[in-house]
């Protein structure tokens, strides 16, 4: 009975739905994480009648067909890019993006990983480093004796030296757009790589062309609503208990018929 | 006598694609732009029952044949995502989609941007505006989709919209006669598309799936039940056979 496997490809659905949404729930204080939403199609028809097949010699034609459908599949599961609310920790060297744009990270192989999440600190050398240590790009060192460091909503970065009752600009933090940032691939520790699906990586000034701006002393949380997240949740349990009834149902249906004619 | 059985059994199959109906309805229980199918059934009589030894001239048997699924193109809830990208239609109206075998329909609004920045659906495919696929500039932020369906977004620090395309709504005559495809979409079949005029898009919500969970269920039950019915009655009808050919060849002693 098709019913059987039809019902099997809902419940696979669901369990990744909910895989997707404890995700979300597990990253609900992770800083810049951006939630992932589970989409669905529908399978491919089997036609037993034709929809417009003629129906008669007189040219007859059917209003409607007998179009049996095979389950579900997942397509996908898109980010939401959509912003995630600042808040305010008083740390110089937390950093937010409000708008468009990733901070540039330098791999330790070379190559660049893209972040949201803008908890930086200082290394032994006095750059700017993520939490696991790689370099903000374009990459700033931090004089030993400065204090005051300050980043505008530009991305420049400026420090007061002793002796000085000005300010000094020491570099500027650049920021990175894709056209496509929902395909851009995550690898973990908050961080993206480009994909062809992102398209690839323009590096621009913060607060121009369509770029966010920086905020210092912020930090933007994940942009997951626990609420919908728990609804969608409560969503996918009931549904996938429906499945595993269309299954018992379609046993019972099957039973039946194997008890005939003992 | 075996008209009672070949009869049982038609209704058995059809209730059992009725089941298969309504299992594929459930598992879409959760996909954008879901339409639930309906079964509908028709008697089909069947000219002169052969074993019919009643009085009176030959009767026709009433047999059951599933004339079709009927789909229901009610309105799905809609479901705030604020994703920018994400547009559900209020009305009767489909977006046009660009595949490889030609345009096809859809009513799931969940899209999203490829690399070269066109609209696209979760599978690639190329929304279509009214003159062509959308496309964004790299550096456009803002976007926004009016409720007919124009794009507009303000390009790097300008400050006034720019227009990206209107999105293509399509109405049929007869949205029975569109054909399922599955992966979301529609083609024509012997529908007539048309622009729409009535239909309003919105930003940032989903259609979800017009499924209603508790309405599947109870037909699930109602079609268990009904099957089981028809499989004690084809035993009866069975077992009154099996008696009768026993007690008619049975030898007196």
């Amino acid at each position: 009975m098709q019913a059987l496997h039809t019902a099997a490809t809902g419940m696979a659905a669901q369990e990744l739905n909910v895989q997707v949404i404890s995700n979300n729930i597990a990253n609900l204080r992770t800083t810049g994480f951006k939630k992932q939403t589970a989409a669905f199609q529908d399978l491919i028809y089997e036609h037993i009648r034709r929809v417009g097949a003629q129906s008669s010699d007189q040219g007859t034609i059917l209003p409607v067909g007998v179009d049996i459908g095979g389950g579900v599949k997942t397509v996908g599961t898109p980010r939401s890019m959509t912003q995630g609310t600042l808040s305010q920790t008083g740390n110089d060297l937390d950093l937010a993006v409000s708008g468009e744009g990733f901070f540039k990270i330098l791999q330790p192989d070379g190559s660049y990983q893209y972040t949201r999440d803008g908890t930086f600190q200082m290394d032994n050398q006095g750059r700017i480093v993520t939490a696991q240590g790689n370099p903000v790009q374009p990459t700033i060192t931090i004089p030993n004796n400065a204090s005051g460091i300050s980043v505008s909503m530009q991305g420049q970065v400026s420090v007061t030296l002793p002796g000085s009752t000005s300010s000094t600009i020491i570099g500027q933090i650049g920021v990175t757009r894709f056209i496509n940032k929902a395909g851009l691939q995550p690898v973990g520790n908050n961080q993206f790589t480009e994909t062809p699906s992102s398209g690839a990586p323009q590096d621009g000034t913060a607060n121009s062309e369509g770029y966010g701006h920086i905020t210092q002393g912020s930090l933007e949380q994940a942009n997951v609503d626990v609420v919908s997240e728990m609804s969608d949740l409560i969503a996918a349990q009931r549904a996938y208990e429906m499945n595993a009834k269309v299954i018992s149902a379609a046993d019972q249906m099957m039973q039946s018929t194997t008890a005939l004619f003992r | 006598m075996q008209n009672a059985l070949l009869i049982g059994l038609a209704r058995q199959v059809t209730l059992e694609r009725q089941m298969d109906t309504i299992a594929n309805n459930v598992a879409n229980a959760n996909t954008n732009g879901f339409k639930a199918d309906r079964s509908l059934f028709e008697e089909y009589l069947n000219s002169g029952a052969r074993e019919d030894n009643f009085i009176g001239s030959d009767r026709r048997v009433s047999y059951v044949q599933d004339r079709g699924t009927f789909r229901d193109v009610s309105q799905g809830p809609m479901e705030q995502t604020k994703s920018p990208l994400d547009v559900a239609i209020s009305g009767d109206a489909y977006f046009a989609v660009q595949t490889a075998g030609g345009e096809r329909y859809t009513r799931d609004g969940k899209f999203s941007m490829n690399n070269v920045g066109q609209l696209v659906t979760s599978d690639g495919n190329p929304v279509l505006g009214n003159a062509g696929p959308i496309t964004f500039q790299p550096t456009d932020h803002d976007i926004n989709i009016a409720p007919d369906g124009t794009v507009t977004v303000l390009e790097g620090s300008g400050k006034a919209d720019s227009i990206r395309g209107k999105i293509r709504l399509v109405a049929f005559d007869n949205p029975q006669r569109l054909e399922k495809l599955g992966f979301n979409l529609y083609g024509t079949g012997r529908a007539t598309a048309q622009a729409d005029t009535k239909s309003t898009v919105q930003q940032g919500f989903v259609e979800k799936s017009n499924v209603n969970s508790v309405a599947e269920m109870s037909r699930m039950l109602e079609v268990t039940r009904a099957y089981t019915q028809l499989s004690t009655l084809l035993q009866q009808q069975s077992d009154l056979h099996k008696s009768a050919i026993e007690k008619l060849a049975d030898v007196p002693a």
